[in-house]
């Protein structure tokens, strides 16, 4: 075959007549180029810190840049949401470094999500000192860090690069081994805000209060700088998250080339049950398609798997060619010395395509390319830009396109592309009022300095709770002060990637000589997610749990290659221990509280990927479960003439489909909230739906459902109608064992619930 | 009720702060606990001072006081012994230092959250020694306490049992808490005995927690000590019910431990500096392994040759090593070749393969004994096929690189009897 080198533009006009193509692109869209918007250096900026950038080619700064500088000399913490490859990072070097250069005993925080991203930094960091001239100590702090060189670090390091979990059990418990950062420290600068969100968000945000806490100590007020994908909220979440008033830097002054979203939906091959051909065939075509073209491409994939799968059936493109490197596959697990190399073959071109998982999402530097697929929606409008983004060199034309898998909410965003392109992304919330996550933190802070009685703890009264912590025996009082007294070390007893108490170790032992923990989980979740003979996603790979220890608390697991999931049921009940808010209609009502949930599990299903049929199912043997979480929940009365099993399927219909679009609002996975209908609730007798966090103490997720409930509903009836499907598919309410009239009947209960509620 | 449940109702009572800048209080006299003549009664002593209050027991000892084998004034004998060398050895002190064994309990083992509740010195004095050990009276009262060590005010040489990596740093952080009230801790020049026990009983004592070296060693079996491990609960239990008696035995615990230092300072001293050789072959191979490191030549040769001449061949194997690695570097080689194969029978695993090694360079490179070299070769890739002591990529490198010793004598043998035969 003929293959021909093209550019972007050039490989479009080809597109646009070419009949096999254009049926399955829905959506055509053009984002016009936008030029840069630049600003002089500032006046004061240190002469080496010039020289630095002008031997980068940096003779002015963009706009936004200009922006971080001045609020930050002026003492003002600021929030800056920076596209990829806006230069997002001078935003916060330049007035680190400039601080340090004006008082060398300066120290600055830089807090990274992951411990490899902070790796990944320091390079940055360095270069830049380096090219400056100047002594400027700047390391990574955490596992990693050689013991040899951590008192060096502790007393003398001016940038210290770490993570959340490092500054909660590694530093801030340790507090008085690093006093001169503490009595110096200027900038706390948080990367990657949108990361910190749900959980791991709500824990972040307290031990950020701690920090807070010690610097006052020590006499220093740090300001924080945060930068942050698009998300709808970024200044409310970073002052949720530091509790300090952010000032916001919305508009980039980098340039932004053309770009040419293409929504891609695949065919259809199964009509009445809404089966679509495997998005993975597609993307494989379209690739090859690019790749023949001659076009540097980046292929981002939802699993491990599919990474392995893609890069499997796109390097026989080059069997032929010996030696040849041009694909390659991206992901997690990768040695540093390895994701160096690919970087740089895709920064010097001899790397033509990359299929990622969403491990380059964040902020790693691999230059940028010309077009850019997704397969699957990232499962929120934050990620897609921040994957869009890596496509588009200065001035060229990018070229990005959305291959829709066969759920509700991809087929949602293939059908909706002013939802993707439109400017409204999903709100990041964290809850850093959950009680749980509190007390774990409040035991910390005590044990990391005493508490007066007139003490708060960041905006919290939390007197009464000291009080409770002393009858629990780890705090003593004397006459003006709470002494943590225990031989306990709080912070090695939580984890902030999980809310409840105790959680289940995931040990695999495929190697038997070399069995290794590879996760936790919180108990809850774990029910469904670890029983025994559960297929378990860890990063992409699939592994059976082999054995549930429940009274260890222990899943072992062993790596498998199979073409099921499993999905359990829990049977729920439900009871309502505290109604917060509630509103009620002339036939409905919806209420917003606390509710404690009984979770006994039942049975697990194995369902085939694609297709999603059942092929098989077992019992689990798991004791019921307590926990208490927040939940909105709705109820209505029955509609004349309908039976109670037709109730029951609407309703099980009905919980599906909302389910699908609470993500379309909230910046949250699927199982962050549960849906669960109720025939006949036990507090009203109605028909209900509940709403509720997945976790214990709950997240401030299902708060917010109740607030949006209107177009949350309103969003997912225009879908369910809208689909193609004659009585229910995967894509709207949820796969149907025969053709019946659910569709129509979780419309009834949709639209009942709409004009009560709307 | 749940955790979970009284989670619940807690979190009616979270309230939220209104925004008002607090003002930084000025320190404040803690309040006096109400046990105060509670622990009177049980043995201790009210002290003032102007952070507050805390508790004090002194004790004065007598030097013909006799603690397990020795008796405590033996230490100034050992301080002589140290000075009639001329050897500046870390552990050596002098008549002119103020000296003081330290050692602390704790509610803790790490982090800012562990209290230390009692500071235990012995002073050493010309006439007698003095134990002084000071109690925390409550957490509120820490700087009182603190300030009482008189750490910020005197340098002394303190000698503790892993004080350079507990009992001080410790200290230090309970200081850093207290820094804007108390003058600053003043640094203390630090003899840590956990650390020359460790040189010294390496491979011969399995544990070396203090009790078991006082057993063993010192000649010294406490009657009716506490476990250290209970020492927080008594502390917390003492506090919050007033209750003394329990941690008087905390205090004699302290002392027991204070005075143990003393006589593991003397038997040390004894260890190092004479060759009675009333302990094992290990323990003064260590010893003279311990000299070779600090680069003190003639006393590591020494005690090596004593060991090599007074032990059976079995048991100096590894005093043999040592000393051919010392003969070795000052260009004996006939000697180091002699102490090696010696050595070789009785040592295993690393310091076999080292020897081998060593034999095939001598043989190699001085003797040009090429067949003897590459015997020794053979041997040490045998060693490294078979060993168990390596990673395996360690193995893989060594193996190469001993291949490569291997052709290297073998291509100058081959080249050697060539030249013979022309």
């Amino acid at each position: 075959m003929f293959n021909k080198k093209r550019s972007i533009d050039e490989l479009l006009s080809e597109w646009r007549y070419d009949e096999e193509l254009k049926q399955n692109i829905l959506h055509w869209t053009t984002l016009e180029p936008r030029p840069a918007k630049y600003a002089s250096f500032p006046n004061n900026l240190h002469p080496s810190i010039q020289k630095a950038l002008v031997a980068r080619g940096i003779q002015q700064l963009y706009t936004h840049q200009r922006e971080a500088f001045d609020y930050a000399v002026n003492g003002k913490s600021f929030t800056a949401v920076t596209p990829t490859a806006s230069g997002k990072s001078l935003c916060y070097h330049l007035p680190v470094l400039q601080r340090i250069l004006e008082d060398k005993s300066s120290r600055a925080i830089y807090l990274f999500p992951t411990k490899a991203l902070a790796q990944d930094q320091k390079s940055d960091i360095n270069e830049l000192i380096e090219e400056m001239g100047e002594e400027i100590l700047s390391y990574t702090y955490d596992g990693d860090t050689a013991p040899a060189i951590r008192q060096k670090i502790r007393k003398a390091g001016h940038i210290v690069m770490t993570n959340p979990d490092m500054l909660h059990s590694g530093i801030l418990p340790h507090h008085t081994k690093w006093v001169s950062l503490f009595e110096n420290l200027k900038y706390i600068v948080i990367d990657e805000l949108h990361t910190y969100k749900g959980v791991f968000g709500s824990h972040v945000a307290h031990v950020i209060r701690r920090l807070k806490r010690i610097c006052e100590f020590y006499g220093s007020d740090p300001i924080f700088i945060c930068t942050s994908a698009t998300i709808k909220n970024p200044k409310e979440l970073a002052e949720k998250l530091t509790n300090t008033k952010h000032e916001l830097i919305a508009n980039s002054g980098a340039p932004v080339g053309k770009k040419t979203f293409l929504f891609y939906n695949p065919p259809i091959v199964h009509p009445t049950f809404g089966v679509r051909r495997s998005s993975v065939l597609e993307v494989r075509d379209l690739a090859t398609r690019l790749f023949e073209a001659g076009i540097q491409s980046i292929i981002f994939a939802k699993s491990r798997v599919r990474v392995e799968m893609l890069v499997t059936y796109l390097k026989s493109l080059t069997k032929n060619k010996i030696q040849d490197e041009s694909i390659r596959g991206y992901r997690g697990g990768y040695l540093p010395t390895e994701r160096r190399k690919i970087e740089k073959g895709l920064r010097d071109g001899t790397i033509q395509i990359v299929v990622s998982t969403n491990a380059l999402e964040l902020g790693v530097d691999i230059g940028q390319l010309q077009a850019c697929i997704m397969t699957g929606y990232p499962g929120n409008i934050a990620s897609s830009w921040q994957q869009a983004g890596r496509a588009g060199r200065r001035q060229d034309s990018a070229l990005i396109i959305y291959v829709a898998n066969s759920t509700a909410l991809d087929q949602y965003v293939v059908n909706h592309p002013d939802y993707l392109l439109g400017s409204s992304p999903e709100e990041a919330l964290i809850n850093p009022e959950n009680i749980l996550i509190l007390m774990d933190h409040l035991k910390c802070a005590a044990f990391e300095l005493p508490f007066s009685m007139t003490d708060t703890y960041g905006e919290f009264e939390v007197q009464e709770l000291l009080e409770f912590l002393q009858e629990e025996g780890v705090l003593v009082q004397t006459s003006s002060t709470w002494y943590w007294m225990s031989e306990r070390f709080p912070a090695h007893e939580i984890s902030l990637r999980s809310a409840s108490q105790e959680n289940v170790i995931i040990i695999d032992q495929t190697i038997p000589a070399g069995t290794k923990v590879i996760g936790e989980m919180d108990t809850y979740s774990a029910m469904t997610l670890l029983h025994e003979e559960a297929i378990y996603l860890h990063q992409g790979t699939q592994f059976q749990v082999e054995i549930l220890d429940w009274e260890e608390k222990k899943a072992y697991v062993r790596e498998v290659d199979v073409d099921y999931f499993t999905d359990a049921n829990l049977a729920v009940e439900l009871k309502i221990l505290n109604e917060d808010k509630s509103v009620t209609y002339n036939s409905a009502s919806i209420s917003f509280g606390d509710i404690s949930i009984l979770a006994i599990p039942t049975i697990f299903k194995k369902i085939r990927f694609q297709t999603h049929e059942n092929i098989g199912s077992g019992k689990i043997h798991i004791p019921p479960l307590e926990m208490h979480t927040n939940a909105t929940w709705m109820s209505f009365n029955l509609p004349e003439n309908w039976s109670e099993e037709m109730l029951t399927d609407a309703l099980t219909g009905a919980a599906y489909a909302i389910s699908s679009f609470i993500p379309l609002y909230i910046q949250c996975d699927r199982s962050d909230l549960s849906v669960v209908p109720q025939v006949k609730s036990t507090h009203n007798e109605k028909p209900t739906l509940f709403i509720y966090d997945s976790y214990p103490g709950g997240i401030g997720l299902a708060e917010r459902v109740y607030d949006l409930l209107g177009p949350i509903l309103e969003e997912t009836i225009q879908h369910v109608r809208n689909c193609p499907c004659q009585s229910g598919c995967p894509s709207c309410i949820g796969a149907q064992d025969s053709l019946n009239e659910s569709k129509h009947k979780v419309l009834k209960v949709l639209s009942i619930l709409l004009k009560e509620i709307g | 009720m749940s955790y979970e449940n009284k989670m619940l109702q807690l979190k009616q009572k979270l309230g939220k702060k209104k925004e008002q800048p607090k003002d930084k209080p000025t320190f404040q006299r803690p309040e006096k606990p109400f046990y105060i003549s509670e622990w009177e009664n049980a043995g201790l002593t009210l002290v003032e001072n102007e952070y507050g209050v805390l508790f004090k027991r002194e004790v004065t000892y007598p030097l013909e006081f006799q603690h397990g084998t020795y008796q405590l004034g033996l230490f100034y004998d050992a301080i002589k012994k140290w000075q009639l060398t001329s050897i500046n050895h870390p552990y050596a002190m002098d008549f002119d230092e103020s000296i003081v064994f330290f050692d602390t309990e704790t509610t803790g083992l790490k982090g800012v959250g562990t209290n230390i509740f009692l500071i235990g010195l012995l002073d050493a004095f010309d006439d007698s020694f003095v134990l002084t050990q000071y109690v925390l009276a409550d957490p509120a009262n820490e700087a009182a306490f603190l300030y009482e060590s008189k750490f910020w005010q005197q340098s002394k040489t303190v000698v503790t049992y892993n004080g350079k990596s507990f009992d001080w740093p410790q200290l230090e952080t309970r200081w850093t808490l207290n820094q804007h009230i108390l003058p600053k801790l003043r640094k203390q020049k630090q003899i840590d005995l956990l650390h020359s026990s460790k040189r010294i009983w390496k491979n011969n004592l399995e544990r070396m927690k203090l009790t078991k070296v006082e057993e063993e060693k010192l000649g010294f079996n406490r009657k009716g000590d506490i476990p250290g491990f209970l020492a927080p609960i008594i502390y917390t239990d003492a506090i919050k019910s007033g209750h003394a008696d329990a941690l008087m035995k905390v205090l004699h615990h302290n002392e027991w431990d204070l005075l143990s230092l003393v006589t593991l300072y003397i038997h040390s001293t004894n260890l190092l500096l004479e060759q009675r050789l009333d302990e094992s072959a290990t323990t003064y191979t260590n010893i003279g392994k311990w000299f070779g490191d600090l680069k003190y030549i003639n006393q590591s040769e020494d005690v090596l040759s004593t060991v090599t001449t007074n032990y059976a061949n079995e048991d100096a194997g590894l005093a043999h090593y040592y000393l051919a690695l010392q003969q070795k570097k000052s260009r004996l080689y006939k000697e180091a070749k002699n102490s090696f194969e010696k050595a070789l029978l009785f040592i295993e695993k690393r310091e076999k393969l080292k020897a081998v090694e060593q034999l095939a360079i001598i043989y190699e490179h001085q003797d040009k004994d090429f067949e003897k070299a590459i015997h020794y070769t053979k041997l040490g890739l045998k060693i490294i096929d078979n060993n168990q002591f390596m990673k395996k990529e360690q193995t893989v490198k060594q193996r190469e690189n001993w291949l490569k010793r291997l052709q290297r004598i073998e291509m100058k043998q081959i080249k050697n009897s060539f030249e013979l035969q022309k």
